[in-house]
C-alpha cells in the first residue's frame, strides 16, 4: 500500500542521503476523504437548534471541514518535499527497511479473530493470532507456537471468564 | 488542616489489606510492563479495565495509580542496563545511565534513578495533597464557557507540542474529534456517523481505540522493522550502590526535576517527555562536570527519573480536579472513571472523597512499594526481558484481543482493531503523534457538550464563550499557541 509513489522524482537531496524521498499523496488524500466523509454525514444532521443556536451536526461539520483543511495543508507540504522520519520503537529502527511479509504475517494475525472469534471461541483464536505474530517476528517452531498460544488463550478463557468477562463460548461451533 | 484529616482517612482506606493487595499487584505490574518493550502504562490500564467491572472503583484506581508510577520505575532498570529505555520517560535516563553500566557504576545509576524516583514521587505526591483540593475550590467555579475554553486550549496544546508537525499533530487530533462525534448525540439524541451500524450507536469506545493504536499499531510496526535487540545485559553483581559523591551529586538534580515535572505534567502537554528532556537540558547547563554528560554523568540520570515520577503525579492534578486528561495515560484513566459512572472534577472530591483521597494516600504506600520492589530486586526483573520477543509480542496481540472483545463481544470492534491498528502502523511510519487520536475522542464530546450548554445559557450568543475573564484568558492561551510559532518561523524568515 504506502511507498508506491517512488517514480516521483525529487530535486532537493535534504541531508545528503541522496535517495529521492517518496512523496506519499495518498496520505493527505486519506485525511481529505475522512472529512469529506464527516462532512457527508453532516449534511443530513440539523446545524442548528432553538436555543444553542448549534445542533447536532455542526461539531461534526468542524471536525470534517478541520481534517479537509489540514489534508490540503499536507498535500502543499508533501508536494513541497516534506520528509517524515519513522519513528523507532523499542525493538525496531525506524530507518530499516520494511518487511512486507512480516508486516503481511502480523496483519493476519490481526485479522484472524474477526473471522474466528465467534464461531470458534477465544481459545483456539487465540493460538491462531498468537502463532501467527509469533512466525512474523522470525519463529519457526510453529508447533511450539501452537502450543504455546493454545495455552494462553485457555488460560486467559478460564480467567477471565471466571472474573466475570463475557467472552463467548468455549468452542461455540462445538455447542460449549 | 482538613486536608490532613482527609488524608487521615484516605490512609485508613488504602491501609486496608484488599486496598494494599492492589496497589502491590499495580505496582508489580507496572514495573513489569515498564521493563516490557511493546507495551506501556496506558495500554496496560486499558487492557485491565474490562477486568474491573467486579472490581470497587476504590480498589481499581488504586491498581492503576500503581500502574502509572510502577512504570516510570521499572523503565529506568532497562534503559540503565541494556539502554532500551522501556518507556518514553526514560529515554533520557539511557544516554548517561547506560554509559554509566557500562563503567561499572550501573548499581549506582539503578539507585540514583529508584531512590530519585522515591523522593520525586513522595515530594510531588505531597504537592498533589494540598494542591488538588485547591484547585478543586477553584473548579467550582468554573462555568460552561470556562470549560470549553480548557478543552481548546488542551487540544491546541496537545497538538502543538507532541510529535514534530503541528500540522500532523492536528491531524491526529481532528481524526480523535470525529471518531468522538461518533454514536447517539447525548444532547438530541440523533445517531451521528454510524452509517446504519447499529454497533456504533454506542459510540468509539475509547478502548477500542487506545488498544487498536498502541498495540496493533506497535505490532505491525515492529514486526515490518523488527531489529532484534543484542546488546547484552550489563552485570551488576558485587557492585556498591551510591557511594558519599553520588549522593552529593544526586540530591539537587533530584529536587530540581521535581520541581520541572510536577507541574509539566499538570500542564496538557503530553506527560513525561518533555520535562525528561528539559531536565537532562537543564541538569547538563548546571554540572560542574559539563564533561562527563554523554559519558555517564550521576546528575543525567538522577534529573530526568525524578521529573518522570514527579510528571506522574501532576498529571492527576487536572484529572482529577477537572477531568482534564493530558496524556494518553490520563485519557483511560478518565474513561475508568467514566466506566465507573463516576465524573472527575470538583465535585469527586465531595461526593466520593473515599475514593479520591484513599488514592492519594495509596500514592505514598506504592511509592514505599516500588522503592522496595525496585532496588533491591532490579537484577530479578530484568530477567523478564528473557521471553523471546517473538511469543512476546504474540501474547501482546492476544490479550488487546481479549481485551477489544471483552468490552462489548462484537465483531465490529474486533474488525475496527484491524482498521485503527492499521492507522497506528502508518501514523508510525509517518510520524503522527498518537496521543492527541485520545485526547480528542475523550475530550471532543466533553467540549461539544460544553460548549452547547454555554451557547444555550447565552440564547445562541457566541460571545457568551468569551465572558468570563478565566475564559477569554485560556482561549488567548490558546490562540497563542496556535500562532506565536509561526509569527516566530515568520520573523525567523526575515531576519
Amino acid at each position: 500500500m504506502p511507498n508506491n509513489l517512488h517514480d516521483v522524482p525529487v530535486t532537493a537531496q535534504a541531508g545528503g542521503g541522496g535517495i529521492a524521498a517518496p512523496r506519499p499523496f495518498w496520505l493527505a488524500a486519506i485525511v481529505i476523504a475522512l472529512g469529506c466523509v464527516c462532512l457527508y454525514a453532516a449534511f443530513g444532521l440539523p446545524q442548528g437548534a432553538r436555543y444553542a443556536g448549534i445542533g447536532p451536526g455542526l461539531f461534526v461539520t468542524v471536525a470534517g471541514a478541520g481534517l479537509v483543511v489540514l489534508g490540503l495543508i499536507l498535500m502543499v507540504q508533501i508536494a513541497r518535499g516534506e520528509r517524515f522520519q519513522a519513528q523507532d520503537a523499542e525493538d525496531a529502527s525506524g530507518s530499516e527497511k520494511s518487511d512486507w511479509p512480516a508486516f503481511f504475517t502480523a496483519l493476519a494475525a490481526a485479522l484472524v479473530p474477526v473471522l474466528t472469534m465467534q464461531a470458534i471461541g477465544l481459545p483456539i483464536t487465540a493460538m491462531l493470532s498468537f502463532t501467527l505474530v509469533a512466525r512474523s517476528f522470525g519463529s519457526r517452531k510453529t508447533l511450539m507456537d501452537l502450543v504455546y498460544g493454545a495455552i494462553v488463550g485457555v488460560v486467559a478463557w478460564v480467567l477471565f471468564t471466571r472474573l466475570g468477562l463475557q467472552l463467548g463460548g468455549f468452542l461455540p461451533i462445538a455447542g460449549f | 488542616m482538613q486536608t490532613f484529616s482527609l488524608l487521615m482517612d484516605g490512609f485508613g482506606v488504602a491501609l486496608q489489606p484488599m486496598n494494599l493487595f492492589y496497589a502491590l499487584l499495580g505496582s508489580i505490574l507496572g514495573t513489569a510492563i515498564g521493563i516490557l518493550p511493546g507495551i506501556g502504562p496506558a495500554l496496560t490500564i486499558a487492557l485491565l479495565l474490562p477486568v474491573t467491572i467486579t472490581v470497587a472503583p476504590t480498589s481499581a484506581f488504586i491498581m492503576f495509580a500503581g500502574v502509572l508510577y510502577g512504570a516510570m520505575y521499572g523503565g529506568s532498570t532497562t534503559s540503565i542496563l541494556i539502554n532500551t529505555p522501556g518507556e518514553a520517560g526514560s529515554m533520557m535516563t539511557a544516554l548517561e545511565g547506560n554509559k554509566m553500566a557500562r563503567s561499572g557504576r550501573g548499581a549506582a545509576a539503578l539507585a540514583t534513578a529508584a531512590i530519585g524516583s522515591f523522593v520525586a514521587g513522595t515530594i510531588a505526591t505531597i504537592l498533589l495533597t494540598f494542591a488538588a483540593p485547591a484547585v478543586a475550590e477553584i473548579a467550582f467555579y468554573f462555568r460552561p464557557a470556562d470549560y470549553f475554553a480548557l478543552t481548546v486550549l488542551a487540544f491546541t496544546s496537545m497538538a502543538v507540542v507532541m510529535g514534530t508537525s503541528r500540522v500532523r499533530g492536528f491531524i491526529a487530533l481532528f481524526i480523535g474529534l470525529a471518531l468522538g462525534t461518533i454514536g447517539i448525540d447525548e444532547m438530541s439524541g440523533q445517531p451521528r456517523l454510524t452509517f446504519g451500524v447499529s454497533a456504533l450507536l454506542d459510540g468509539m469506545e475509547l478502548t477500542v481505540v487506545l488498544v487498536s493504536l498502541f498495540a496493533v499499531g506497535e505490532i505491525l510496526y515492529v514486526a515490518s522493522r523488527y531489529r532484534s535487540n543484542s546488546d547484552a545485559l550489563i552485570p551488576i553483581k558485587g557492585q556498591a550502590w551510591m557511594t558519599k559523591e553520588d549522593w552529593k551529586r544526586s540530591w539537587k538534580p533530584w529536587l530540581r526535576g521535581t520541581a520541572l515535572g510536577f507541574p509539566m505534567g499538570a500542564l496538557p502537554a503530553g506527560g513525561s517527555e518533555i520535562p525528561t528532556m528539559l531536565s537532562y537540558t537543564l541538569e547538563r547547563k548546571l554540572s560542574k562536570h559539563p564533561e562527563e554528560f554523554g559519558h555517564g554523568a550521576i546528575e543525567g540520570v538522577a534529573g530526568p527519573e525524578a521529573a518522570n515520577n514527579a510528571a506522574a503525579a501532576g498529571i492527576l492534578i487536572p484529572l482529577l480536579t477537572l477531568g482534564l486528561p493530558t496524556s494518553a495515560t490520563a485519557a483511560v484513566l478518565l474513561a475508568a472513571f467514566q466506566n465507573y459512572g463516576l465524573q472527575p472534577g470538583p465535585f469527586l472530591f465531595t461526593s466520593n472523597p473515599q475514593l479520591v483521597w484513599g488514592l492519594i494516600a495509596s500514592l505514598y504506600v506504592g511509592n514505599v512499594m516500588l522503592l522496595v520492589l525496585n532496588l533491591p530486586l532490579a537484577g530479578i526483573w530484568v530477567k523478564l526481558l528473557a521471553i523471546p520477543r517473538p511469543q512476546l509480542y504474540a501474547g501482546i496481540l492476544v490479550f488487546a484481543t481479549i481485551g477489544i472483545w471483552g468490552v462489548s463481544g462484537s465483531v465490529v470492534d474486533l474488525l475496527c482493531m484491524v482498521v485503527i491498528g492499521l492507522a497506528g502502523y502508518v501514523m508510525r511510519v509517518y510520524d503522527f503523534p498518537i496521543a492527541p487520536v485520545l485526547i480528542g475522542l475523550i475530550l471532543g464530546p466533553m467540549a461539544e457538550v460544553q460548549l452547547r450548554t454555554a451557547l444555550a445559557a447565552g440564547q445562541g450568543n457566541p460571545a457568551v464563550l468569551v465572558s468570563t475573564p478565566l475564559s477569554a484568558i485560556l482561549l488567548t492561551i490558546a490562540m497563542l499557541f496556535l500562532l506565536v510559532p509561526i509569527l516566530l518561523k515568520r520573523l525567523k524568515a526575515s531576519a
